[in-house]
């Protein structure tokens, strides 16, 4: 089954070819021309992937990214056609999970999606059936590991992340993100080794992607789990 | 302070001038109207003294009484020529003889009944002395109210100077492209330092808004671009492959760059940039960055150099080194074999050298300038490249120069981070 894409983008000629280019990547494309629209196809159906402009009438990009993480964890990749801080910053906090700067190359739009939904395959979801352990502090059980760091854990496995019991909801990035913390318990990791494990960046990724997301990630999780190391990274506490 | 052509030492020798003027009137006038007032008493005292001594020669006995009386002198010889000129022409005269060095007299003479003169005279020394002691007086408290003024007032002149040196500072600074600099003098009414100082900031005021609004027109026109030049970028890459298609999409690349460097050049004039600093292997990012622009050259690294700087502008700065290098140097190079660009990459150093025709004078001598690609011979480009190389670099504190090679004239651009 193809891949399915909601994009939501304002601009015609934009919406239209990029919508045809998907397609022959490949991908199952839905398109809406403006916020609220986007909003109403997203409840309709699932898609796999989001890709959201920035600069929308009605309910923009920003406010269409925050009401959809109300309720799902879908990936979403934001288009902002300024590339400045106000705009990064406000869909990454919104909680986009990567974004591109307009005009962008379908080749490079493409690796931005592939990159994200590698993200978003590798978390199986509910597929997995698996019901979680009833004790976090527990031993692993049917071969999944689970990783106990304070009152947060976290099944390797079933890839389903809970703090005092409760489950916790992540984005396929935030998740990302926490696994190769949890891989390197109280280890600084560089900005830039995130942005080329998570996001497959090269050096010419973004760190505010990762500042974001990891903010992002400690509202979820606790502020004191992960730990700013001024000039270098962050490392996650045990 | 400084030179002694400041205002504070022109104002302190103007006080100084008019001082010494001021001095030099009243005393003038004081010396002139005591040496007058003094003439005329000595003048009346020799008249009394010769009425007094004829009278005592004729009664003989009636002043004999112990008065002093003056001596009498008749021989004419005695006398100084002019005052027996004078006696004889007006039947009286009175005169100053000032012809020995030492006590000066006053002489009076009248001419007598038969026509003979008799004159006498006076000692004026003490007068004289005390006629010297005022002047020298004059001079002493002068010269010592002088001596407090001309440094009160090179004192109180520090003031004023200090306002217009900081007027001056602020000017500076505005030209030197701080446009928010501003003097601060205020709104209140006061003298021409503060009418300067207002009319500096509403200077600044308007040069900063024009600037901004250049600078936000040129921002809008580029992301007013943006949406459209998005749709031809992708709308181009659905084109089915042809020649056609190859010029479209060539032009498209073209036109994108120009918008995105655009956008560059004014968000690093808004100075809206802040560098991203981190310790990067700097061989490895300068040759993923010269690979990534997909221009041949050959990249030497010396040693494992590693630098604290931000490797997306250093990728820029290298992407716009190289794209110049290879316009400039390898299209427009002399013959095949020269024709290599090579990026030199040390401890915290990158230098890119090609072996064309090297940078024009004008931009060795003035730096890079936007749209501006000096002689005809430097091809083709928008001159944006360079441009934004050298602001990308003072966003990451380092240092860009553009020289030409020694031995064959080929361009060299040196980057050296800082630290």
């Amino acid at each position: 089954m193809s891949v399915s894409v909601l994009l939501v983008e304002d601009d015609e000629v934009i919406r239209k070819s990029v919508a045809m280019a998907l397609e022959r990547y490949g991908y199952h494309v839905a398109v809406a021309g403006d916020g609220l629209t986007g909003l109403e196809l997203f409840r309709e159906r699932r898609h796999d992937l989001l890709l959201l402009d920035v600069m929308l009438p009605g309910l923009d990009g920003i406010g269409l990214c925050r009401r959809i993480r109300e309720s799902s964890t879908d990936p979403i990749l934001m288009m902002s056609a300024r590339g400045d801080a106000l705009d990064v910053v406000s869909g990454l906090e919104a909680g986009a999970d990567d974004y591109v700067v307009k005009p962008v190359d379908i080749s490079v739009l493409v690796a931005r999606m592939r990159s994200l939904l590698r993200r978003a395959t590798f978390a199986p979801g509910p597929a997995g059936g698996e019901a979680p352990p009833s004790e976090p502090d527990g031993p692993a059980a049917d071969g999944h590991r689970l990783l106990v760091f304070g009152d947060l854990s976290i099944d390797t496995g079933g890839l389903e992340v809970f703090r005092a019991g409760e489950p916790v909801a992540l984005a396929p990035t935030e998740l990302r993100l926490l696994l190769e913390f949890a891989a390197h318990p109280g280890i600084v990791l560089e900005r830039q080794t995130l942005l080329r494990n998570v996001w497959d960046y090269g050096w010419d990724g973004d760190s505010r992607v990762v500042d974001l997301c990891v903010q992002r990630l400690r509202r979820k999780i606790g502020t004191e789990r992960i730990e700013t190391v001024r000039g270098f990274g962050y490392k996650l506490r045990r | 302070m400084g030179s002694w052509r400041s205002l504070r030492w022109k104002i302190a020798l103007l006080v100084a001038v008019a001082c010494c003027s001021i001095a030099f009137t009243v005393g003038v006038l004081v010396h002139g109207s005591t040496y007058d007032r003094s003439m005329n008493d000595g003048a009346a005292k020799a008249y009394t003294a010769l009425d007094g001594a004829l009278a005592t020669e004729r009664g003989s006995a009636d002043g004999a009484d112990g008065v002093d009386v003056a001596h009498v002198v008749y021989n004419p010889e005695e006398m100084p020529a002019e005052l027996v000129r004078k006696a004889r022409e007006d039947g009286q005269a009175d005169l100053y003889d000032e012809s020995r060095r030492y006590s000066p007299r006053m002489w009076a003479a009248q001419r007598l009944d038969d026509g003979a003169l008799a004159a006498v005279s006076l000692d004026m020394t003490p007068d004289q002395l005390s006629r010297r002691a005022l002047d020298r007086n004059m001079w002493k408290y002068s010269l010592a109210t002088l001596a407090v003024i001309v440094p009160l007032s090179a004192v109180a002149a520090e003031l004023p100077n200090r306002r217009l040196r900081r007027v001056a500072r602020t000017a500076r600074r505005i030209a030197s492209g701080d446009l928010a600099a501003r003097t601060g003098a205020g709104r209140r009414t006061g003298d021409e330092i503060t009418e300067i100082s207002a009319s500096v900031d509403t200077m600044a005021d308007s040069l900063q808004d024009r600037l901004l609004n250049e600078q936000r027109f040129t921002a809008d026109v580029a992301h007013e671009l943006r949406t459209p030049l998005m749709g031809l970028v992708t709308s181009a890459g659905l084109l089915p492959e042809g020649e056609a298609t190859e010029l479209v999409r060539d032009r498209v690349r073209v036109l994108r760059t120009l918008v995105e460097d655009l956008l560059e050049i004014s968000r690093l004039d808004a100075d809206a940039e802040q560098a991203d600093i981190r310790p990067v292997p700097l061989g490895e990012v300068v040759a993923e960055s010269v690979a990534r622009t997909g221009l041949v050259a050959r990249v030497t690294v010396a040693g494992k150099p590693v630098a604290a700087t931000d490797p997306r502008r250093l990728d820029r700065i290298v992407a716009n080194l190289m794209t110049n290098a290879h316009r400039h140097g390898v299209e427009q190079g002399h013959g095949h074999e020269r024709a290599t660009v090579e990026v030199t990459v040390g401890d915290g150093v990158v230098v890119v050298r090609d072996h064309g025709p090297g940078f024009p004078e004008s931009l060795l001598a003035d730096g890079p300038r936007r749209f501006r690609t000096g002689a005809a011979e430097r091809g083709r480009g928008h001159g944006l490249g360079l441009t934004i190389a050298l602001g990308q670099a003072q966003v990451i504190g380092a240092t860009l120069t553009f020289a030409n090679a020694a031995d064959d004239g080929g361009a060299v651009a040196t980057l050296r981070l800082p630290g």
